[in-house]
């Protein structure tokens, strides 16, 4: 039985602690976030103790994972508290705000003898699994150019956490470091970086990032970054090899649509769209690393892995920034 | 009003298979007759003429000669050069299958070949002609969507084969045949020139000599900044020849163009197939039409030989970049 501290109850923290609370050898145990009354809440829903300061946490309660779900700038300081107390770590994507801290992260993980799994949560949604497993099994040859997609509207978190892009990295970091995951999941190391960006154009609430990545194997990705869509969210992706070309689309994978009549006093009625799924993606993540955790094993997600993605997204922030290409050493 | 002027057009070489959707159009359009076909080679433009009820004529020089008023250029890219030139001479108007030519310095001859000369020309963008790009250009136009930011485009299709692979006639593969298309309409669009250049282009689809993939990256005077995608990533067995999509970016929302969405899906047991059937406007027909309305009326032609030039550049611009690994700056 892992018992399980999540810190920061915000949309991510939601997420983890009800996964955690379903998941029969994982117990969730305690709730951390600078606001309390955040935490009291989601502590409440469990009945758990909420606590405001981590290290308090680490000091009164018995805990054998610590899920940090907090702005990414703030992810260092809590990989380093839980570290230091000897936790093993799961850490909402991007593992860290910049490279440095994100080496740092791996090597005080490392000397500290803990496991620190970023969850890049792509790798279990069946969709991208499945998608993943196509492309390493042959089925459109050898792989030659990728494109993704990924769109939505500009996100609002707790105090507009990622309007400040300092913080937030913006599109180019927070929203496709998932692909760029994906990405390297299915076609190895990344030699060279090429982004156009809107990251420093100071926009309110608006980003947009057009990525180039070369990998070392060849394989020329382009990934888009959205986040200036009202439409709502669209993720996409092609991959074109010798043998053929795969794609999916967010919005054709629609296995159900509700129509339903105005009612009162609304003039229209809403049409909802719906992918349901027996488990959702997060679970099934988390529930790899508690199982990992149980039983002594590496989780398929290590920690350079979380590393290189955050290496990707910070040189396309330099290429956006300086208009060169950037290559990754 | 009096009756326009009827515009008779000839055909030089059917090495393009563009050349038969134009020739269906010229047969179609009321303004316009088609009168003949001269080739290369003589025994494909008689079978053509045959197969089109027209004129075989055994040279360009005996088309030139006879009463036509223009001429459509359909020939391999490296022979538009002098194919317009022959044209100029006998003062035959032009329409120049894309791209312009397979080097800057042919561009550049061409163009003030045909300012020299009293001849009108122009570039076969016909994608500027469809409805769905007619209205994006208005709501962006308009201001619906605030001030552009950023653009997307994709003109992935199929290898063609033949001597689109042929680098001596081609000067190129999929980048300098695909890219031409997005480019005009994102200048069209944006208003503003392209000033920068990055690319990653390479040939591991079919590993030939030619390049087969591209991935663009084009900044416009105005900063706003675009990607083209002019792979030949669609398989044999893809439904279709390909795609020309295009999206844009702005401030106050984002419009997504897909030019040939408008289609029928078949699975046909008979080809062991699935295809698209196109069933939206034909944009050949009112790249044609506005060509011979431009003759018969002696107005400014919609697409010049600079606009093909502007193009063409940023296709020379991506090979170099994919070279060199370095973005190159096209105002310099
Ligand atoms: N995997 C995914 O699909 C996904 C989706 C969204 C966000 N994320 C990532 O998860 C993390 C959290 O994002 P979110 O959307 O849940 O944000 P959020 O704003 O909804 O929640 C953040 C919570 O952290 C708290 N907080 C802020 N600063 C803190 C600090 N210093 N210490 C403790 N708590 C603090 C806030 O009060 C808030 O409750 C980010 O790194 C984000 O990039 C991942």
């Amino acid at each position: 039985m892992q018992r399980v501290a999540v810190v920061g109850a915000g949309t991510m923290g939601r997420t983890h602690a009800d996964a955690y609370a379903r998941m029969p050898n994982a117990e969730l145990v305690a709730v951390c976030d600078v606001k309390i009354d955040a935490a009291q809440q989601l502590a409440d829903k469990y009945s758990v103790r909420a606590f405001a300061d981590v290290r308090s946490m680490l000091s009164e309660v018995d805990v054998d994972l610590v899920d940090i779900c907090t702005p990414t700038h703030t992810h260092i300081d809590y990989i380093k508290a839980a570290a230091a107390a000897g936790k093993h770590i799961c850490c909402e994507k991007p593992l860290t705000r910049t490279t440095g801290q994100a080496m740092e992260a791996v090597r005080i993980c490392e000397e500290a003898g803990v496991v620190l799994f970023p969850a890049q949560v792509l790798r279990w949604f069946p969709e991208f699994r499945k998608m993943h497993d196509l492309i390493v099994s042959g089925a459109v040859g050898t792989p030659v150019v990728a494109r993704t997609s990924r769109c939505s509207a500009y996100p609002r978190g707790t105090d507009d956490w990622f309007a400040d892009m300092k913080n937030s990295g913006g599109v180019a970091l927070d929203m496709i470091i998932h692909d760029y995951d994906w990405l390297r999941w299915c076609f190895g190391k990344v030699k060279r970086v090429y982004a156009r960006g809107l990251y420093e154009s100071n926009i309110p609430l608006t980003d947009y990032a057009l990525v180039t990545l070369r990998f070392d194997s060849g394989v020329i990705a382009h990934v888009e970054g959205n986040w200036a869509r009202p439409g709502g969210f669209v993720a996409t992706v092609e991959v074109a090899g010798t043998d053929g070309l795969l794609s999916y689309s967010s919005t054709d994978a629609v296995p159900l649509t509700i129509e339903l009549k105005a009612k009162g006093e609304e003039k229209v009625g809403v049409t909802v769209p719906e992918s349901p799924v027996s488990q959702s993606p997060y679970y099934l993540e988390l529930e790899h690393l508690v199982n990992c955790l149980e039983t002594g094993t590496k989780p398929e997600v290590s920690p350079e892995d979380g590393l290189e993605a955050v290496r990707i997204g910070e040189a396309a922030l330099k290429s956006i920034s300086t208009g060169q290409p950037i290559a990754l050493a | 009003m009096a009756e326009p002027k009827t515009v008779k057009i000839g055909i030089m070489s059917f090495a393009h298979m563009h050349a038969h959707g134009y020739a269906s159009c010229l047969k179609r359009l009321p303004n316009v007759e088609f009168v003949g076909i001269a080739d290369d080679d003589p025994s494909r433009a008689k079978q053509m003429a045959e197969q089109y009820g027209v004129l075989a004529f055994d040279t360009y020089e005996q088309m030139l000669a006879s009463d036509i008023d223009a001429v459509i250029v359909t020939s391999e890219n490296a022979k538009h050069r002098r194919h317009v030139a022959l044209a100029a001479q006998s003062e035959k108007h032009v329409l120049c299958e894309k791209p312009l030519a397979t080097t800057k310095q042919d561009a550049e001859a061409i163009v003030e070949v045909v300012r020299r000369s009293k001849i009108k020309f122009m570039m076969a963008f016909p994608c500027r002609f469809h409805p769905a790009f007619k209205r994006l250009l208005e709501s962006v136009t308009s201001g619906d969507l605030g001030k552009v930011l950023a653009m997307k485009g994709t003109n992935q299709g199929q290898c063609p084969g033949g001597w689109f692979t042929d680098l001596r006639l081609a000067g190129g593969g999929a980048v300098i045949d695909h890219t031409v298309h997005l480019v005009d309409l994102m200048r069209v669009l944006t208003k503003a020139e392209p000033a920068r250049v990055y690319a990653e282009v390479d040939n591991r689809l079919f590993g030939g000599e030619f390049d087969d993939t591209g991935i663009i990256t084009v900044e416009f005077t105005n900063k706003v900044f675009a990607t083209i995608d002019s792979s030949w990533s669609r398989p044999k067995t893809y439904p279709f020849w390909g795609n020309v999509n295009l999206e844009v970016i702005g401030t106050q929302g984002v419009a997504k163009m897909e030019m040939f969405a408008q289609k029928i899906d078949l699975y046909s047991d008979k080809t062991g197939k699935h295809t698209y059937e196109y069933w939206g406007d034909d944009v050949n027909l009112a790249l044609i039409d506005s060509f011979a309305r431009s003759v018969a009326e002696d107005r400014a032609v919609e697409i010049t030989g600079d606009d093909g030039l502007k193009a063409l550049e940023v296709a020379l611009a991506a090979y170099e970049s994919a070279k060199s690994r370095e973005p190159v700056d096209l105002l310099a």
